[in-house]
């Protein structure tokens, strides 16, 4: 396993000119870029909330036409909105950029993905993940997980997961609400409901509690309705995961959805 | 029987009946519902006491796709409905049958950049229907068959022009605005003959050289591709004889380095002699705007006491997230006060001109400034209550992070010169604000979860109905806000709300997601 992943690391290292690409574009285009697209996909493209685009195959936009229009249009349900109005050669520069960076040396993966497999079991993570099809399903699914986030915001998820929930990426709750947001409910009659939000509306909110359960409520039922906007359910695993065990981890969720 | 075979000799809806809507709440024929644009029923049969137990009476699903934000007109027992994106329906107003619909031939070129293909409903004087098109054309239809009388072009869709807005019916007038400022277009304003479709008058939200006001461009031509769109229906007031109607942003939307200046007269109202369409005052809301804060909102015209004697006025909840009060015989600025959360200026002075902060022009690496791009307010109505006296609005708290960018005008494309992103979700909220109309000063407010782009409507049964991104249609008390009723109706709430009344039974319709909803008890 080891020497397959150095090897296509070394893969990476080779440089690639493009006769085609203009320096100039590159460079207007990394303003932009830093402007428009570095909150989700992260400096020079390593990922974070948004997937890294340093690689030199995106799966979504294999050719120029296809990373134009998902600029353009976006990724519904993805969290990837459009951005309209740019100018043509805004968008010349954009994509020179982001296929300039797909050229540069990634750094070296740190950890050992079959370690950081065991440890995802030993540590218990399919309690609340489903990876192919296993797993429970209170948290996100992480079948493709290191496809739509960049090592640095898996790092961030084990070790501090309250830090950022996720955002735009189901379908529901839409216009980036945060998915997974723990929610206490305290009915008037007393009973109390804590659990992830499902969804929510002016006058209802829905819940799923930590056995599963769907619970439906009416707002003017509950004596409390408290979001718990930067909390998660997910324990942090700082205190759990020895030196190295977390670079282990982050290089085996790094390969799920078949991204290095 | 005979009587069935005599033709009408007298038209349906002379100007006459539009000048009296108020006292016949039983039709809704313009689009606020009358000239003073309250969005504001008279009809009490649906009040504070039974509205809990509103049912569906009927309910119409839209034939075509797209977003649905319009206010359909109700006349003698027929609805006049707009569908995406410039189809017009008429509908069996007891029954919810449609009775013809007709759809102009859309070129699948169409050019539309600055909002999605909507129609935001129709005018109807004497015997005709009128609807603008994404195509930039203005059509006359025979309001009993839906059959075309006439049909002209008012911009050129090549370079960008097109229609969304109800136009607004006048003494054998329509006028229409424009669509199109994202493209750079010289924005106007047009009047036509009712029967003809003959251009009466065009007045340029632009002034050209020579003009007053064109100073206020810089020494380039940024006024040729300056904006100034006129895309949401203006207000009349047949006393003063003053046609009000405001404007856009100035393009580029987010980088003025072409246009140094106040760009005179985008984000402004302009008072018209609606039979020249001169300009006999403006008053501007923002000057050299940088955000895309047009200033189309609708705008309420009511009366009430100020320094002790009877004032006409006008009040419009700007974009840029200030309530303004203006005399509108004069144009004289009275109160401007925040009614949303804004971050961009310091107040306003005497003549209500904005104290601009410093650092919050869109910037490469982008600038957080309230309100988002979108607006405080934006085209959906806010309404007046004459019981009540507040002005009703949904206010949108949110942020955009503004960038700016290159601007290169090439007709018919985009020329906006950068743009922004949202901070939305749990960062982001909305209210439905009632403001006493005279002072801005926040009476009540009702929470919303997301910010909306709900229009709402008042009643003389205390009620004020509004929606929600998430799907609820609800009733408010008018003087407390107290929800009373609300339902889940599937959509966001996107459609304008109106109130008719046939055979003695008030009904309320409201468009949401792809469908019509008409409620009654």
């Amino acid at each position: 396993m080891r020497i397959a992943l150095l090897s296509l690391v070394i893969a990476f290292v080779l440089p690639v000119v493009s006769a085609a690409q203009s320096a100039t574009d590159v460079a207007e285009g990394k303003k932009l870029f830093s402007g428009l697209c570095v909150t989700c996909h992260g400096f020079d493209g390593a990922g974070g909330a948004g997937p890294p685009l340093n690689r030199p195959r995106l799966l979504s936009a294999p050719d120029d036409a296809s990373l134009r229009n998902i600029i353009a249009e976006g990724i519904p349900n993805r969290g990837m909105p459009r951005v309209r109005r740019v100018t043509d050669d805004e968008m010349r520069q954009l994509v020179a950029y982001v296929r300039s960076i797909g050229k540069i040396a990634r750094p070296a993966v740190r950890g050992d993905a079959a370690r950081g497999g065991q440890l995802y079991a030993k540590l218990g993570c399919a309690g609340c993940h489903i990876v192919n099809g296993t797993g429970g399903s209170l948290g996100p699914e992480l079948t493709s997980i290191g496809w739509i986030r960049g090592p640095e915001y898996l790092r961030q998820a084990v070790l501090e997961p309250a830090a950022r929930l996720p955002q735009g990426n189901l379908p529901i709750p839409a216009r980036g609400y945060n998915e997974f947001l723990p929610v206490t409910v305290v009915m008037k009659d007393g009973a109390e409901v804590r659990g992830i939000r499902l969804n929510e509306d002016v006058f209802t909110i829905q819940i799923r509690d930590l056995t599963g359960k769907f619970h439906s409520v009416r707002k003017s039922d509950a004596a409390v309705v408290r979001k718990e906007i930067g909390a998660s359910l997910m324990p942090s695993y700082a205190n759990r995961l020895a030196g190295g065990e977390i670079d282990d981890l982050v290089a085996y969720l790094s390969r799920l959805g078949g991204a290095l | 029987m005979l009587v069935a075979f005599v033709v009408s000799v007298h038209a349906q809806v002379p100007y006459e009946r539009l000048l009296k809507a108020e006292s016949d709440p039983q039709n809704w024929m313009t689009y606020a519902g009358s000239y003073k644009s309250h969005r504001y029923s008279a009809l009490d049969q649906i009040n504070r006491k039974n509205v809990a137990s509103l049912k569906l009476a009927w309910a119409y699903q839209i034939q075509r796709a797209g977003i649905v934000e319009t206010s359909p007109l109700v006349v003698d027992g027929v609805m006049y409905l707009t569908e995406p994106p410039s189809t017009v329906t008429a509908l069996d107003v007891r029954s919810g049958r449609p009775l013809w619909t007709y759809s102009p031939n859309i070129p699948p070129d169409v050019i539309v950049i600055g909002s999605p293909p909507v129609n935001r409903g129709v005018a109807i004087l004497d015997d005709l229907v009128y609807v603008g098109t994404v195509h930039g054309h203005l059509i006359a239809l025979d309001s009993k068959s839906g059959t075309v009388r006439w049909d002209i072009t008012v911009g050129d869709n090549k370079s960008g022009y097109y229609l969304t807005l109800a136009p607004l019916a006048l003494d054998g007038k329509i006028v229409v605005g424009v669509s199109g400022a994202e493209t750079g277009i010289r924005g106007f304003i047009d009047a036509y003959d009712a029967k003809t479709g003959k251009l009466a008058w065009r007045t340029y939200t632009i002034p050209a050289p020579g003009e007053p006001g064109f100073e206020t461009w810089g020494k380039g031509n940024g006024w040729q591709t300056g904006g100034g769109s006129t895309w949401l229906t203006g207000s009349f007031d047949p006393e003063l004889n003053l046609l009000y109607w405001a404007t856009g942003n100035p393009a580029p939307d987010w980088n003025a380095d072409n246009r140094p200046g106040d760009n005179l007269y985008t984000d402004s109202v302009l008072a018209l002699d609606p039979s020249t369409g001169k300009i006999k005052w403006h008053f501007q809301f923002t000057p050299e705007d940088v955000h895309d804060w047009d200033s189309n909102e609708t705008m309420i015209l009511f009366e009430a006491q100020i320094g002790g004697r009877e004032r006409k006025l006008l009040a419009q909840a700007n974009r840029n997230g200030f309530y303004y009060v203006l005399d509108r015989a004069t144009g004289e600025f009275l109160t401007g006060v925040p009614y949303a959360k804004q971050t961009w200026a310091d107040g306003l002075d005497a003549k209500g001109r904005p104290f601009r902060k410093k650092g919050i022009a869109p910037s490469l690496e982008g600038t957080l400034v309230f309100p988002n791009i979108g607006g405080a307010a934006n085209w959906f109505s806010p309404s007046y209550s004459p019981q009540t006296k507040l002005f009703y609005q949904a206010a949108r708290e949110m942020g955009t992070i503004y960038f700016k960018g290159a601007a290169e005008y090439k007709p018919g494309t985009a020329f906006t010169g950068g743009g922004g992103r949202h901070v939305q979700g749990d960062d982001a909220s909305g209210a439905i604000r009632a403001l006493d109309a005279t002072t801005g000063k926040m009476k009540w407010e009702f929470p919303l979860l997301s910010p909306g782009y709900t229009s709402l409507l008042s009643t003389a049964g205390g009620l004020v109905f509004g929606g929600s991104e998430e799907g609820n249609f609800f009733a408010l008390d008018a003087e407390t806000g107290k929800p009373l009723w609300d339902t889940q109706i599937g959509g966001a709430v996107r459609g304008i709300p109106m109130s008719y009344a046939v055979d003695g039974k008030q009904y309320i319709a409201i468009a949401a997601g792809f469908t019509l909803f008409v409620f009654s008890l």
